[in-house]
């Protein structure tokens, strides 16, 4: 592999790259706002900039500029090396580059962030971007000085608002256009541009248009600083105090990889960023996706339910024990659910085989939604394909033949797991004559249901998802469970023991060593880093 | 009628003979802080005895690994309050061994003068209520006075009498006021005068004497073996000072002794800090002399130090600058260090490990007390019970210090 050389460390690359590409593969960060790895170049933020050594035997490309003297108090000509941005320099074997070495690429660095500070406003103690900004991380790393600047700075609007899901404020610009780059490369909807030149151009929406397509809360995640701010985050909360955990969107069928960022205090989840991972989501996620964290806290079942009587979970689980008690056999059925991970329908499995003894098995979710070509998959359901592997050994029945079973009366008990119906308006769980649910969420289930178990969300345990391209891929946990909820693995074990038949897993590690490995060829995501856009 | 010179061993009376197990403290007019002795008595004399510290429950240590390397000074006040600019210092100068800085001289002086100001403060309770414990209570009122003095004056330069906050990584939280040099030089020459005051009551006073001499004797290997420093190790003959043996700030600049003792009794350990108080007042003097009136206390260093408050308010540089400080935690280099400086009661020392980011990987302080302490034991077995009040009281535990 070919290899140059940067500040004396040797960077392989390959052919095609860009200097600030190759070392940004092997970990060495060269500073920069506009260039990001999804995105084309732009080269204007001039933050990148790196000295290229001339070939030996060839004069480096020289300017002319002029100096201050102090002890002569006038400007003097001198000449210095022209900085080459690291963003658009193509990689050459045996290249010199010199970033943190050159006196020159540091003077150039302070001044571009000078100037990039230089009418930016007071802002930092109201911005949602402070603790994750690039402006605040690189003024103390490349700067650290006061602007000589003493006029009054520009101002711009504040609080333009985009469209449903983005606030602009075009103070805080730093006219880096990713925003622009994304709308257009990424949503493939170019309603974004800049106007104007030098210090007075800002970003504006396409006259008579919103900035409303599906990937709106991507122009915000990539925004260096607090320019764009999405609506759903806004003044919620400051990102010095979230934690981050490695989860997978559970949307819909494609499995982006994000972060779940959660307030460790109120135990509260915050916001999802999406996860780098080149084989699923490259570095996207979907509006949907981003906002779907709203479901976490919203229409909770967070206890136990007798004949819709809140009560304890475990006199829940008792009652449902008891009007199971006797009932094993062909008669009773439970349904799976394509909303819930791996371990959930592996014990939901577990209970039908083992406990209840019968071969009556289905499989429920959310209905169908929208796709496009991009990361949105009309499956809306993160675990469908997981579901039909765990089951390959039995008939899996699918929600129609639910219905059909239940129209025939071949079922007088069922176990469902889930909140959804994959058709809204069946009225098949309401013919049931005994209805155990464990659901996470208010529903048509828990409606119907005779007895409810609280599971808790994807974001409160341990869970393996199988995506559309059969990757499994592991969601960490993020908060504890909400409310009188558990894992419904953890129900289904409460249930089995209170009829009498203990599982062979007790921890959500036994659990989780127990789902089959065989579709388990997602690649390893990258370690997570604080603010990591790009 | 009986002879009244009957022997008592020929009377019918028998006196029990098994020891006395009595336990003073934790919370015990005779102790100094929550310490607690249990002891097994024979008579009047101490057989056996247990010291027992860490009454406190404050886990510091711990607490000093959440938050910030700057949040960290309100705790090591409190570790030695007799004393907190001593403490202050020592540990704003083990972050700057750190970090590989040096303060401007100014704040050299400054924190010398501070820090020697300090010290009498600290030599002066414990010899005022050694006295007092002793019976002499006009001593302990007239040195507590010159206390009052040394804490009016912190309370002028610092906003607090006691607890004072003021170290800072790189420099002091506010430079001098007009009128410190004026004031430490009145303060310290009040002291010198009470000192004079509190010798010409005490050193001919036969009680005073009698309590003390003679008393509390510990061999010179047994304080070092059991780690002792400061003022009770000076007191067996070892003039082992920090600010001697390897000078900070302008220790090697400045001209002092270090008394030391020759039989290590509480006589001694009394003695020493007297002595040690007048040095101190030399030494006040010079930094007095040299401390220029005016430059920078702070260092120059962005990445350090916090921007003036207008500068926040009103310029994003001063923002940012401010927000990284405060929210991040200014950044020590990885990597790991101990710095050690001559507190109140000996030799004081941070070992300190960072792992780059704003918040401490680990703080583990070096208390003198910790190890006068541990020698308590070793000083008062074998001597009568109303010797735990003088041993006890020459050692000068600080509770603080004690606990982990």
């Amino acid at each position: 592999m070919p290899t140059f050389k940067l500040d004396e460390r040797e960077i392989p690359f390959e052919p095609g790259d860009t200097v600030i590409r190759a070392a940004h593969r092997v970990g060495v960060d060269i500073p920069h706002y506009c260039w990001h790895p999804g995105l084309s170049v732009a080269a204007n933020c001039r933050m990148c900039l790196v000295e290229v050594m001339p070939p030996p035997g060839r004069p480096a490309m020289m300017l002319d500029i002029l100096t201050w003297d102090k002890a002569k108090g006038e400007y003097v000509p001198q000449r210095k090396p022209k900085l080459q941005p690291a963003c658009q320099q193509a990689a050459a074997d045996g290249m010199v580059v010199k970033s943190q070495t050159s006196e020159h690429v540091i003077k150039a660095r302070s001044a571009v962030q000078e100037l990039l500070l230089l009418n930016h406003p007071v802002d930092c103690p109201i911005c949602d971007q402070a603790g994750e900004c690039r402006l605040q991380d690189y003024w103390l790393q490349h700067q650290a000085k006061s602007k000589r600047m003493r006029d009054e700075p520009v101002h711009k609007p504040k609080g333009v608002v985009f469209g449903p899901n983005i606030v602009y404020d075009a103070e805080r610009c730093i006219v880096c256009t990713r925003c622009v780059r994304v709308s257009e490369e990424l949503a493939q909807d170019p309603v974004l541009s800049v106007r104007e030149r030098g210090n007075l151009n800002e970003i504006v929406v396409s006259p008579g248009r919103q900035l409303d397509h599906a990937y709106t809360l991507m122009t915000e995640y990539v925004c260096p600083v607090g320019a764009l701010t999405a609506v759903d985050f806004r003044f919620k909360a400051r990102v010095w105090f979230l934690r981050s955990a490695r989860t997978v969107c559970v949307g819909c069928a494609t499995g982006c990889n994000s972060f779940t960022d959660y307030d460790p205090r109120s135990q509260k989840v915050a916001r999802y960023r999406p996860r780098e991972n080149l084989a699923v989501n490259k570095y996207w996620m979907c509006d949907d996706g981003m906002l779907d964290h709203a479901r976490i806290h919203e229409n909770r079942v967070l206890n136990g339910r007798v004949k819709g009587e809140e009560t304890t979970r475990e006199t829940a689980v008792q009652k449902a024990a008891e009007l199971l008690r006797g009932k094993e056999g062909p008669k009773v059925g439970v349904v799976l659910s394509a909303e819930h991970s791996q371990e959930d329908n592996l014990a939901m499995l577990w209970l039908a085989r083992e406990v209840l003894k019968t071969s009556l098995i289905f499989v429920s979710g959310r209905p169908e939604g929208v796709a496009d070509n991009i990361l949105r998959h009309s499956d809306k359901n993160p675990n469908s394909a997981g579901v039909a592997e765990l089951v390959d050994v039995l008939p899996l029945r699918s929600f129609p033949d639910f219905e059909d079973a239940v129209a025939k009366g071949q079922l007088d008990t069922v176990v469902s797991l889930g909140s959804a119906l994959p058709q809204p308006n069946s009225t098949a769980p309401s013919k049931v004559k005994t209805l155990i649910a464990l659901a996470a969420h208010e529903g048509p289930w828990v409606q119907r249901a005779a007895v409810v178990l609280p599971a808790s969300s994807w974001a409160e345990s341990d869970g393996t998802f199988v995506n559309a391209n059969g990757q499994a891929q592991v969601s960490e946990k993020a908060i504890s469970p909400q409310g009188d909820s558990r894992p419904a693995w953890r129900l289904v074990s409460e249930l089995g023991r209170a009829l009498g038949v203990a599982p062979s897993w007790r921890k959500a590690q036994e659990i989780e060593a127990a789902v089959p490995k065989t579709a388990r060829n997602s690649s390893s995501p990258p370690a997570p880093s604080a603010g990591a856009n790009g | 009628m009986e002879p009244l010179d009957q022997e008592l061993d020929e009377s019918e009376i028998e006196l029990p003979t098994e020891p006395m197990l009595l336990n003073v403290g934790p919370a015990h007019p005779a102790m100094h802080g929550t310490v607690r002795c249990v002891m097994e008595l024979s008579g009047e004399s101490i057989q056996k005895v247990d010291v027992q510290v860490g009454y406190l429950h404050r886990g510091f240590e711990k607490m000093c690994e959440r938050g910030t390397w700057t949040q960290i000074f309100p705790y090591v006040d409190r570790t030695n309050y007799v004393s907190p600019m001593l403490c202050n210092v020592g540990f704003a100068l083990a972050c700057e061994k750190m970090l590989g800085v040096t303060v401007p001289e100014r704040c050299q002086w400054y924190r010398m003068a501070l820090g020697e100001l300090a010290r009498m403060s600290d030599h002066l309770t414990c010899d005022g209520a050694m006295a007092m414990e002793l019976g002499a209570f006009t001593p302990f009122l007239w040195m507590i006075k010159g206390r009052d003095m040394i804490w009016d004056l912190m309370e002028e330069e610092t906003g607090a009498r006691m607890t004072h906050s003021f170290g800072r990584v790189g420099g002091m939280a506010a430079p001098p006021t007009a009128g410190f040099k004026e004031n430490a030089r009145a303060v310290s020459e009040q002291i010198l005068k009470i000192i004079e005051e509190v010798e010409r009551l005490l050193l001919g006073n036969r009680i005073f004497l009698d309590r003390l001499e003679n008393v509390g004797i510990i061999s010179q290997e047994d304080a070092l073996s059991l780690g002792w420093t400061g003022p009770c190790l000076r007191a067996t003959g070892l003039p082992y000072d920090v600010r001697k043996a390897s000078p900070y700030l302008k220790y090697d600049e400045v001209d002092f002794d270090v008394p030391v003792g020759s039989t290590s009794d509480c006589f001694d350990r009394f003695m020493v800090r007297i002595e040690e108080m007048k040095q101190s007042a030399r030494i006040i003097e010079q930094c007095i002399a040299r401390m220029p009136d005016s430059g920078p206390v702070n260092i120059d260093d962005p990445r350090i130090i916090l921007p003036p408050k207008d500068e926040v308010y009103n310029t994003i540089e001063g923002t940012i600058q401010h927000f990284k400080i405060v929210m991040e935690g200014l950044k020590l280099p990885a990597g790991e260090v101990y710095a050690y400086t001559e507190g109140g009661n000996g030799e004081y020392g941070f070992y300190l490990v960072s792992d780059g980011s704003g918040t401490p990987w680990r703080v583990r302080i070096r208390p003198p007390c910790f190890y006068v302490t541990s020698g308590l034991e070793r000083v008062i077995t074998g001597r009568m019970m109303a010797d735990v009040v003088p041993c006890f009281g020459s050692l000068n535990m600080i509770g603080g210090e004690c606990d982990r």
